[in-house]
């Protein structure tokens, strides 16, 4: 909770979620169809996702053992038994015309999440988090929704596992709300169990309101009877982090502005339209009443409280964060940028056991992930040639090259030509002038600059950059500019 | 449930969510209907309480993938469809 000064008048902005994952598995929920992207629509169909009469659904193992490392990482109750509920309603998503989902017995509840915003931590309350079918896709032909002529259905999405994630409405700006999105997504690498690369593999609901300063207490909770006063807009159709972000500030924006004129805001759903940047209102769908929830006899009830204890997880990117403060001394922001995702952890890890851990921080945060990043590329893209790095890193550290050239000619060499570390030091001449060499240019450049030399000589300091950038030249670039101001300042003394 | 008393709005509210258009005589025959259907549910109140079977939990498979329909056999039931895709009116 954000625990800031609120101000008489002030208008405050509460947030709820509704996250969905789809659970990285090879099969559907509850058929063995392949979740595997197909070439065209409809390959990866059977009776079960498809509805036909008399099909059965059988639960995918892994589909369970996904949520249960999702509850152990939220810290959640995973409770003695659980079970699947049918939610009732006609679209053609849904071949069957019901959802297969949890109900009032979801597998995840009672977790939280914390979150880190401008070097502010909150704690975000996860009421619930549970198991159920993504439906098939949908295309409106010849119009838009309303318009359309006639509709085209792909049911290969259908039956995809999909983990619904329900926040207490604990977010009090966009901005947190990007930020637990950004740390739920991390959380859910780290775990195996979610590919954030995947289409369609992350979608939110969000529920704002805006409720009166004067009812926000000083610790920023706010009384539930406020909270249910006060009238909210669902926003659907949120894709990604950026988009919540600019969903919920135009909705933020659009609310106090009616409260402001003294409009009341109309409780309704909202259909986020991302290529406009607003927010607009959807004819209103069925009350939670009109689902007609039932029990799914044909999924008996789940008693997997214990996996809790049998199902290892690794270690999460809080935790490894605080370790690598402490164990490597690293500050806030290295930290955070080595344990952005499992991989680029293991690899500073890696590199950080073998040599100095404050070079490969350097190394691996600012300018392998820096060349990386500008060339819009991620570590998985470099997966086969982490060793090839660790080399350059070697070079550093053993003084065979200087940091300029491992980073400017050889790393942006790897990364645009594909070549090794050793062949380019070799094909550039990289490898550091020996003493001798650089001896002799220190030399030629105080026989070639006496003006720079008399300047020296009588005290000005910028003389020695001056003649230091000569002996760089002629060497070229390859030796150490501190030795050259070290080896300049004897020869003049 | 049975105490209830089946109205034409229920029927209206019911049909609206099976996105069933119905005409007015419609409405009034199914209120009918509706309530002598739902009348039959007390017939189960007849029917001794018997427990699940207990043994019956953690029911699961394997995470391998067997083989999909083909498409075209996917598709051979429909009233309609197009490159693969069924077909249907719009929806919205």
């Amino acid at each position: 909770m954000t625990a800031q000064t609120v101000q008489q008048g002030d208008l405050v902005t509460v947030i709820g979620l509704e996250v969905h994952v789809q659970l990285e598995t090879n099969t559907k929920i509850f058929c063995g169809c392949s979740t595997a992207p197909a070439d065209g629509p409809n390959e990866h169909v059977c009776p079960v996702c498809l509805g036909l009469p008399g099909a059965l659904p059988v639960l995918n193992e892994a589909a369970v053992e996904a949520a249960v490392k999702i509850g152990k990482a939220i810290d959640a109750t995973i409770p003695e038994e659980t079970r699947f509920h049918r939610k009732n309603y006609y679209y053609p998503d849904l071949p069957k015309n019901f959802q297969i989902t949890q109900y009032d017995e979801p597998i995840c509840q009672d977790g939280e999440l914390e979150i880190s915003l401008e070097g502010e931590r909150h704690t975000i309350a996860i009421e619930r988090a549970h198991l159920e079918e993504d439906p098939g896709s949908l295309q409106h032909v010849g119009g838009s929704i309303d318009t359309a002529e006639y509709t085209l259905v792909d049911y290969n999405r259908a039956g995809t596992p999909l983990m619904e994630i329900v926040t207490a409405p604990d977010f009090r700006s966009p901005k947190e709300v990007r930020a637990f999105l950004a740390e739920l997504e991390e959380v859910l690498e780290y775990l195996a169990v979610f590919d954030a690369s995947r289409d369609g593999s992350l979608r939110v609901d969000a529920n704002l309101s805006i409720i009166d300063g004067e009812r926000v207490s000083d610790d920023g909770s706010i009384e539930l009877a406020d909270l249910e006063a006060a009238n909210r807009t669902e926003v659907k159709n949120i894709s990604s982090h950026k988009g919540a972000e600019k969903a919920l500030a135009y909705e933020e924006t659009r609310q106090k502005n009616a409260v402001r004129r003294g409009r009341e805001v109309e409780q309704e759903t909202r259909h986020w339209d991302e290529s406009r940047g607003i927010t607009v209102s959807m004819r209103s769908k069925e009350a939670e009443k009109d689902y007609r929830y039932f029990a799914e006899a044909d999924l008996p009830p789940l008693r997997v409280a214990h996996w809790k204890d049998e199902i290892a997880i690794p270690e999460l990117p809080k935790a490894r964060r605080e370790r690598f403060a402490s164990e490597y001394g690293l500050g806030e922001e290295a930290a955070s940028k080595l344990t952005s995702t499992k991989q680029v952890a293991d690899f500073y890890e890696d590199v950080a056991s073998e040599f100095d851990p404050d070079l490969a921080a350097t190394w691996v945060a600012d300018e392998l992930l820096g060349e990386l990043n500008y060339r819009d590329m991620q570590i998985t893209d470099i997966e086969g040639r982490l060793e090839e790095i660790a080399t350059l890193v070697e070079l550093v550290a053993t003084d065979e090259i200087t940091a300029k050239n491992a980073k400017e000619v050889v790393l942006r060499g790897m990364l645009d030509e594909r070549d090794d570390p050793e062949t380019i030091v070799d094909r550039e001449g990289l490898g550091k002038t020996d003493d001798d060499a650089v001896q002799a240019a220190v030399l030629e450049a105080i026989e070639e600059n006496p003006d720079a030399v008399a300047d020296y000589e009588a005290g000005e300091g910028g003389a020695i950059n001056f003649l230091v950038g000569q002996v760089m030249q002629k060497t070229g670039g390859s030796a150490d500019p501190g030795d050259v101001n070290g080896l300049l300042r004897a020869e003049l003394e | 449930m049975s105490d209830d008393v089946v109205t034409p709005e229920d029927v209206r509210h019911v049909a609206g969510l099976a996105r069933v258009d119905l005409e007015d005589d419609e409405v009034e025959r199914f209120t009918e209907q509706f309530a002598d259907i739902l009348a039959y549910f007390e017939t189960l109140d007849a029917v001794p309480e018997v427990d699940s079977e207990a043994e019956l939990t953690n029911v699961m498979r394997p995470d391998e993938v067997r083989a999909s329909l083909e498409t075209a056999e996917a598709l051979q039931n429909a009233p309609d469809h197009e490159d693969d895709y069924f077909k249907g009116p719009n929806v919205s």
